[in-house]
Formats: structure tokens, C-alpha cells, sequence
């Protein structure tokens, strides 16, 4: 009975032990890494990470991240198939500066020469200036981090969306390109085993950087008849950049109207494109009209608005309406 | 001999030397294959104009640093430049005998004397070789290396949106416009503004096309911007009139044709055509 006691009173002490380490690690690892001196940590360092790696080595720890920019656009951004045909197999000059970035810091980029088929990738925008720079200061034992405001600001963004960035820059809007494209949840930054337990959750941004699918909430249209016109306004009320915007993609909304007279025959039909590069996307919170003369006698115009992004050929529809006369 | 004379006299020898280039000489043959693997896509970067600039540059240092009297970057220079026009001459074999090694050597011995005259006068002998290869070769790898070819574009029809070739979309704009002006002229205005949008819609979707290439809006503007636009509006305003007038509508499809389609042709055309020549 005494021995069992003495035991339970050893597991209870070790635990206490150990549980009080733990506290006092998880304090000093998330609340006073300072305290920590270099000489402990460049025992810990892993010199390859400063070396721009592929993104398979930063995936080692941060899985999340990794898996989330392995979805998106960025990640295909040399390798993606429309790009290869836009950019007539890689020759294109212009559009190597930002398909395969070397270092984003609120400029436009210079292409690299390595691992091109990464494109976008971790170290193109976080290892600057031969350090790996984020939204935190925070202690990474295999690399040294250094907290840089500009990942929460538009400008970073700017480095390659820059007619976007000005776009929403005349609009006055505070929301960033981060809050709408990389929206944060809390998360940990690593998911290596026991490294994941010993940092708190952060607000992490999402590394998919969402392109907004544009529903018919974000695009007002108002349609009338004036004698022999058929008149139709459409507004971007929700997004504060152009729509579709790019630098240099080519998106489109596509308008179809088609003129119907009373027996139900198409008379007539019309279409707008309405495309950055043809400068005519829809600006932010404000109307746009489009005026069409009517041949003749119609009756009702079916009206549909789809949406093709710059990377696909397919068209998705943001609204179709009847409009009676 | 007074110093401004060396000087005149080295400048005379360097641009007799280099730019030996008459209308007679001029050939536009297609580059050899040898050369694609110094362009993209082959090379990640444009490695035979790199090339070229390295030894313009070497070139170019021996003359900088013999004026301003700092030998030792003359004899830098002349080194490098030796070595880079060897590493040049090796490059593309069907082009070996434009090179003359023993003339950059030369060269090379001539700029160590630290006589800027002797420099000069060995330069003409090694600037031939290279001016007899640009005379034969320059407008062919400016043409297919560096120019984008046309005939890669492809276009979405903004009508049927069929994706088609650049050449075949030259056409349907072609035929839009006639619709536009054969129905004007035969008096059928509803009919010419039908046709009117169709073009239209065509001629604007340059801009789409246009920006495959162009990464700046002025360039884009250049060819379709504000005089199409007042051209298209003038053009609409008299079709959707009771009583167009002729004058008006004639003015405006000559500032189209005299802005858009003829600062485009006269910019691209030479080259499309050399290009359209190799490519079929």
C-alpha cells in the first residue's frame, strides 16, 4: 500500500513536472522567445531553408499552408496550361516578372531562373532580402522570422495586381485585398508534431487565395424601353475593384440580350464583353448603360450575364432575367 | 597629335570597323536551328543577345578606359573581350567563320600597347567580322527571336466566339467593316448599322489582342484608344439619324483606318510578313 502510494506520488510529481515545463516552454516559446539565446537556437537552425528552397521543404512544417497554395492559382501560375498557350510556351517577356516572381516586395518582381515549375511559391513572397519575413514576429527554430506589416497591406498585392491595386485604391474601401482573397482563421502556423502543440493558434490567412466567384448580389442590373431603345444598366455594387479586373488576363462578363416580338421570335439579339482589356469592366458603385435600337416591334428581351475567368473557356451564369415590354 | 584627334580617329576606325552595313549586303535568310537553343523557350533567358551585349560591352571598355587613362581596366577588358568572342564563335557552328580569333587577339594586344591609335586602327579589322555578321544576320534574329510571331495569336471571335487565327480574325474584321460601307454606300442604313455593331465589337476586341503582347495601356490606346472611340460614336450617331450624312459618316471610317488599322500595319506588318515567309 505504501509503495503504490509512493509510486502514484512520483507519476502525480511528474506530471506536475512536466506539465509546468510545458507551461513554462509554451511561454517562452510564444510570449518571450527573446529570452532564448542565438546561440541555442542556431543549434536548431536548418540552413537549407535559406537556401529558396521548393515549397515541399517549407511543407515539412507548414503543412496547412502548403496544402491550401498547393489549390491554387499561384502555384500553377508557370505550369498552368493556359498559361503555356498565353504566353506562347514560356517566351513571352512580359509575363515572366510576376508567373515567376524571385522576390514580392510591393514592386513588380524580377523573374527568377530556379524552379520555375513552382511558380508563385513560399519563398517568392516570404524569404526577402535573405530573410524569411510575415505578419509575425514569432520564434521558428529552423529559420528566422521576421514580422514585415506589409503581408496585411494592398501594396504586397500590388507588386503584380497593380492595376487592381489602383483600382481599389480610388475606391476608398478599407477592407484589403488580404481581408477579401486571403480571409484568416485561427490555426497554427506548423503542424509538425509536437512543434504544433507548443504555438499558439494565430490568425492564419488562407493560402488558396480565394478568387471571388461574382454572384448576382454584386451585380445590379436595371432594364427599360424608350420608344425604339432597349435600355440596360449594370452595377458592381459590392466589389471594390473593377469587374472582371487583371492585369494583363483577360477575363470577361459576357451580356447577351436577345429581342423577342409577341409571337415569341427572336428578332434580334445584341452582346457586350465586358473585359479589363478592352476597358469596359464595371467599376466599383457605379452604373454603367448600355443603350440598343430597336429594328423592330419587340415584345421581351432575355437578358443573361455570364462570367468566364481569364483561365478557362467555360462561362458560368451570374444572372438571366425576362424584361416584358 | 593633339589628344581630340586620337580620339576622332579611334571613333572613325570603331564605326568603319562595325557598321560596314550597305543596302547591298543586307540578306533576311532565317536563322539556324543551332541558334533556338539560345532563346526562349530552349534558354530560360535570351542568352545569344547577352551574349552580344558582353562583347559590345568588352569592346566598348577598352575605348572608356583608354580615355579616361585607367589601364588596367583596358587590359581587363581586352582579356575578356577575347575570351567571351572565343566563347561566341563556338556557339553556333553554321556561324564559325564569321569569327576571326586572330583579329581579337589582335585586338587585344593593340588595347595593351595603351595606345589608344593602335587600338583603333586593329579594332576595324575585328569590327568587320562582326559587322559582316550583323549585315547578314541581324534583321532575321531581331525578326524571329525577338519579335512575337502574329501567326501564334489566336483570337476569340467575338461574335460566334470561336477561337480562331490571328490572320483568318484580320479577315472577318475585314469583312464586318465592308458591311459596314458597302451598305452605306448603297443607301441601306438600317442595314449598315447592324453591321456596324458587328465590327465594332470586332475592332474592340483588338484591345484583348493587343494586350497578349502589349503590357502598357498607352501602347494598347496607340492603336485602339480615344480616336476609335470618337469614331465609332460619330459613325452610330449618324446610322441611328433620320438623314445620315455621308460626309460625316466618311470622316469617321477614315479616322479609323488612318489611326487603328494603319498605325498597327505599319508597325507590324514588315515583320509579320518576313515571319509568314519562314513559317510556311
Amino acid at each position: 500500500m505504501k509503495r503504490s502510494s509512493r509510486i502514484f506520488d512520483l507519476i502525480i510529481g511528474v506530471g506536475l513536472i512536466g506539465v509546468a515545463g510545458f507551461a513554462m516552454l509554451y511561454f517562452l516559446v510564444n510570449e518571450r522567445f527573446e529570452w532564448i539565446p542565438e546561440q541555442v537556437l542556431e543549434l536548431a537552425r536548418d540552413p537549407e531553408i535559406l537556401k529558396r528552397p521548393a515549397a515541399k521543404k517549407c511543407s515539412e512544417c507548414h503543412k496547412a499552408i502548403y496544402e491550401a497554395w498547393k489549390d491554387s492559382r499561384h502555384s500553377i501560375s508557370w505550369t498552368s496550361e493556359n498559361f503555356i498557350e498565353a504566353s506562347e510556351n514560356h517566351t513571352k517577356e512580359k509575363c515572366l516578372p510576376c508567373h515567376i516572381p524571385k522576390s514580392v516586395r510591393g514592386e513588380k518582381p524580377s523573374p527568377r531562373l530556379n524552379l520555375r515549375d513552382e511558380g508563385i511559391y513560399c519563398v517568392s513572397c516570404h524569404f526577402i532580402d535573405n530573410k524569411m519575413q510575415g505578419p509575425y514576429d514569432l520564434l521558428a527554430p529552423p529559420h528566422p522570422t521576421f514580422r514585415n506589416p506589409d503581408y496585411v497591406r494592398s501594396k504586397f498585392c500590388g507588386s503584380c495586381h497593380q492595376k487592381t491595386f489602383k483600382e481599389w485604391k480610388a475606391t476608398n474601401v478599407e477592407e484589403t485585398c488580404q481581408d477579401c482573397h486571403m480571409p484568416r482563421k485561427k490555426g497554427r502556423l506548423t503542424q509538425k508534431a509536437g512543434f504544433n502543440l507548443l504555438h499558439k493558434k494565430r490568425w492564419v490567412g488562407d493560402h488558396r487565395f480565394l478568387h471571388g466567384e461574382i454572384k448576382e448580389k454584386d451585380v445590379v442590373m436595371e432594364a427599360g424601353w424608350e420608344e425604339n431603345y432597349f435600355i440596360i444598366s449594370l452595377k458592381n455594387q459590392t466589389i471594390p475593384h473593377f469587374v472582371p479586373t487583371a492585369d494583363n488576363g483577360d477575363p470577361r462578363l459576357y451580356l447577351y440580350i436577345k429581342f423577342f416580338n409577341e409571337a415569341g421570335e427572336e428578332v434580334d439579339k445584341a452582346k457586350e464583353i465586358i473585359a479589363p482589356q478592352q476597358e469596359t469592366a464595371l467599376p466599383y458603385n457605379k452604373k454603367i448603360q448600355y443603350r440598343y435600337r430597336l429594328f423592330d416591334k419587340v415584345f421581351k428581351a432575355e437578358v443573361e450575364l455570364k462570367y468566364q475567368p481569364a483561365w478557362s473557356k467555360e462561362k458560368t451564369t451570374v444572372r438571366a432575367e425576362t424584361v416584358r415590354r | 597629335m593633339s589628344f581630340l584627334r586620337i580620339i576622332l580617329i579611334a571613333a572613325a576606325f570603331i564605326f568603319i570597323g562595325i557598321l560596314p552595313v550597305h543596302a547591298k549586303d543586307m540578306i533576311v535568310k532565317e536563322p539556324p536551328k543551332s541558334l533556338s537553343k539560345y532563346y526562349p523557350p530552349e534558354s530560360k533567358q535570351s542568352k545569344w543577345i547577352q551574349q552580344m551585349h558582353k562583347m559590345s560591352t568588352h569592346f566598348g571598355g577598352v575605348f572608356v578606359n583608354l580615355k579616361e587613362k585607367d589601364f588596367e581596366n583596358v587590359d581587363i577588358h581586352a582579356d575578356k573581350l577575347v575570351e567571351e568572342y572565343k566563347k561566341t564563335s563556338e556557339m553556333v557552328p553554321e556561324w564559325e567563320d564569321y569569327f576571326d580569333i586572330k583579329a581579337a587577339e589582335a585586338f587585344a594586344a593593340a588595347a595593351k600597347t595603351h595606345d589608344i591609335a593602335q587600338a583603333g586602327k586593329a579594332s576595324g579589322k575585328l569590327g568587320k567580322t562582326c559587322g559582316k555578321c550583323h549585315a547578314e544576320n541581324e534583321v532575321s534574329v531581331w525578326a524571329k527571336f525577338h519579335w512575337p510571331s502574329f501567326h501564334k495569336i489566336k483570337v476569340t471571335d467575338p461574335i460566334s466566339e470561336k477561337e480562331i487565327e490571328f490572320d483568318d480574325y484580320m479577315g472577318s474584321i475585314s469583312a464586318s467593316f465592308k458591311g459596314v460601307t458597302v451598305n452605306f454606300g448603297e443607301g441601306q442604313y438600317d442595314r449598315a448599322a447592324k453591321a456596324l455593331k458587328i465590327f465594332k465589337s470586332r475592332y474592340m476586341e483588338l484591345k484583348s489582342t493587343c494586350s497578349k503582347c502589349h503590357a502598357t495601356q498607352d501602347v494598347k490606346r496607340f492603336y485602339v484608344g480615344q480616336d476609335a472611340d470618337t469614331a465609332f460614336a460619330g459613325l452610330s450617331q449618324e446610322l441611328d439619324s433620320e438623314k445620315p450624312n455621308p460626309e460625316k459618316f466618311w470622316k469617321n471610317i477614315g479616322l479609323l483606318g488612318k489611326t487603328g488599322c494603319k498605325h498597327c500595319h505599319l508597325v507590324h506588318r514588315t515583320n509579320s510578313f518576313i515571319q509568314e515567309m519562314w513559317e510556311k
